[in-house]
């Protein structure tokens, strides 16, 4: 207590409104004199004062290495889920959004018409799955720069790489292992195989060069963990390919080994996005 | 003179390089990074209270730039909005990392318990300006870098962290109390 009549308690609690400058003139002159009375309270507003001129006047902090580059690799990776594309990009997204949709509306009637076909005419499903290869060419296109919404690999790789083999649709018949015409799917399977091997290809390829060129940044039990499991998943694509060879008409290794290439692209694009480490 | 010309010079760069970055010029961009990495890293750093964390949320900082630049309209400076989207990255992945941050961070608490913990001593040795600031509690941490070090008011601090302006001027004269203790002034 001092001759202000304001004691220490009511300094402190008054004290932020004081600092904010809120304070109305009766209670200010108060705290005001209490300061010129009080050494304990006069300290305490001066460090405080001192605390914050320092914080306001601290330098800027510099990280302790560069992190361009994993800023880089981050924004030059394939496919940004959520992002919202540069402006000279976007310009693009209306002509291919116009492609996309018509190979998803040729996609989806093409498989429509090849059940309702194969149900009613068996021996002209070949012909009519032949549409499909041409929605396949048009997906890829839509690759990892175009600002497609490839959120999921699946939607990016998957069902457009494969699309031409219905591997995802059983028939009508209860029997999803084997179609109708048997030596009629295999070879018209082996032609789709042949051609999502090949975008599937590119892909992983180009994945892995990113994943690669990003080795160094990444933690090393994070690397180690990314190498074991593409070692699972590539013993996985094997078995599937050495079982389709022998039997090339199997719907279900045909999905396995979708299913296997669908978890390598997807695991490569969380690695080729993965901040890099500290 | 030199100064002004400077300043202009940089005003100017910033501006061109933002419009070149929005159009996906990523040697634009990366000078944009050059111009204002340190002082993204120096908010992640000092909000988040650790500089490892800092350089991994100074990343996601400027891929989230990248991705949302095509919205900035200039209706503020650059780097004001960069700054606050600065803050916004660092708040929002304090909030995903959920619970495994609330138990890694036992300094994060709630208004709440704030009293509670500011009561607390904070046993620690003499210690920096800057040391200090990273030692304390999170809540109180962000309120005092927000308002002491980037000089944001308390009501926008409030917008941001959810909180009345009330609040953040209480959460910032504990933050002080306890850096005065900290630093044995």
């Amino acid at each position: 207590m001092t001759s202000s009549n304001m004691t220490c308690e009511a300094f402190d609690a008054a004290l932020p409104d004081y600092l904010e400058g809120t304070l109305d003139g009766a209670r200010r002159t108060s705290v005001e004199q209490h300061l010129g009375e009080c050494v304990r309270c006069a300290s305490l507003l001066k460090d405080i004062e001192n605390i914050s001129k320092e914080a306001a006047a601290m330098p800027d902090l510099v990280p302790s290495r560069d992190l361009w580059q994993g800023i880089e690799a981050r924004i030059a990776a394939p496919v940004i889920p959520l992002a919202t594309r540069p402006e000279r990009q976007r310009r693009l997204v209306p002509a291919w959004m116009g492609v996309a949709a018509a190979a998803l509306i040729v996609s989806t009637a093409g498989i429509t018409y090849m059940l309702t076909a194969r149900s009613i005419k068996p021996a002209q499903s070949g012909a009519v799955a032949q549409i499909t290869p041409t929605t396949n060419q048009a997906r890829p296109n839509n690759g990892p720069d175009s600002g497609a919404p490839a959120t999921s690999p699946n939607l990016g790789v998957a069902s457009s790489k494969r699309g031409g083999t219905p591997s995802g649709l059983a028939p009508s018949d209860g029997t999803p292992d084997r179609p109708r015409t048997p030596a009629s799917f295999a070879k018209q399977t082996n032609a789709d195989r042949a051609h999502s091997d090949l975008v599937y290809g590119r892909e992983i390829d180009m994945l892995q060069r990113i994943v690669t060129q990003r080795r160094t940044q990444l933690d090393s039990s994070t690397v180690a963990i990314i190498e074991r499991n593409l070692k699972i998943i590539d013993a996985a694509i094997e078995q599937s390919r050495a079982a389709l060879a022998s039997d090339p008409a199997s719907r279900m290794l045909d999905q396995q080994l979708t299913h296997a290439l669908d978890k390598k692209v997807e695991l490569l694009r969380t690695a080729a996005m993965l901040p890099a480490s500290t | 003179m030199a100064a002004a010309s400077n300043v202009i010079r940089v005003a100017m760069g910033d501006s061109t390089d933002v419009a070149l970055a929005a159009g996906g010029d990523r040697q634009a961009f990366e000078r944009l990074y050059r111009m204002h990495a340190n002082r993204v890293f120096s908010i992640c750093a000092r909000m988040s209270g650790s500089k490892a964390r800092g350089e991994e949320l100074t990343q996601d900082v400027f891929v989230r730039t990248w991705e949302k630049l095509p919205q900035f309209r200039g209706e503020s400076a650059f780097s004001t909005w960069l700054h606050r989207l600065a803050v916004n990255v660092v708040l929002n992945a304090r909030k995903s990392e959920g619970k495994q941050a609330s138990r890694m961070d036992q300094g994060d608490v709630d208004d709440e318990r704030w009293d509670e913990v500011a009561r607390a001593p904070m046993h620690i040795e003499r210690m920096d300006l800057a040391e200090a600031i990273s030692k304390l509690p999170a809540g109180a941490r962000k309120v005092f870098v927000l308002h002491d070090v980037e000089g944001y008011k308390h009501e926008e601090i409030g917008e941001m962290l959810g909180i009345t302006s009330g609040g953040s001027k209480a959460q910032l004269h504990r933050a002080r109390l306890l850096l005065r203790e900290a630093l044995e002034r």
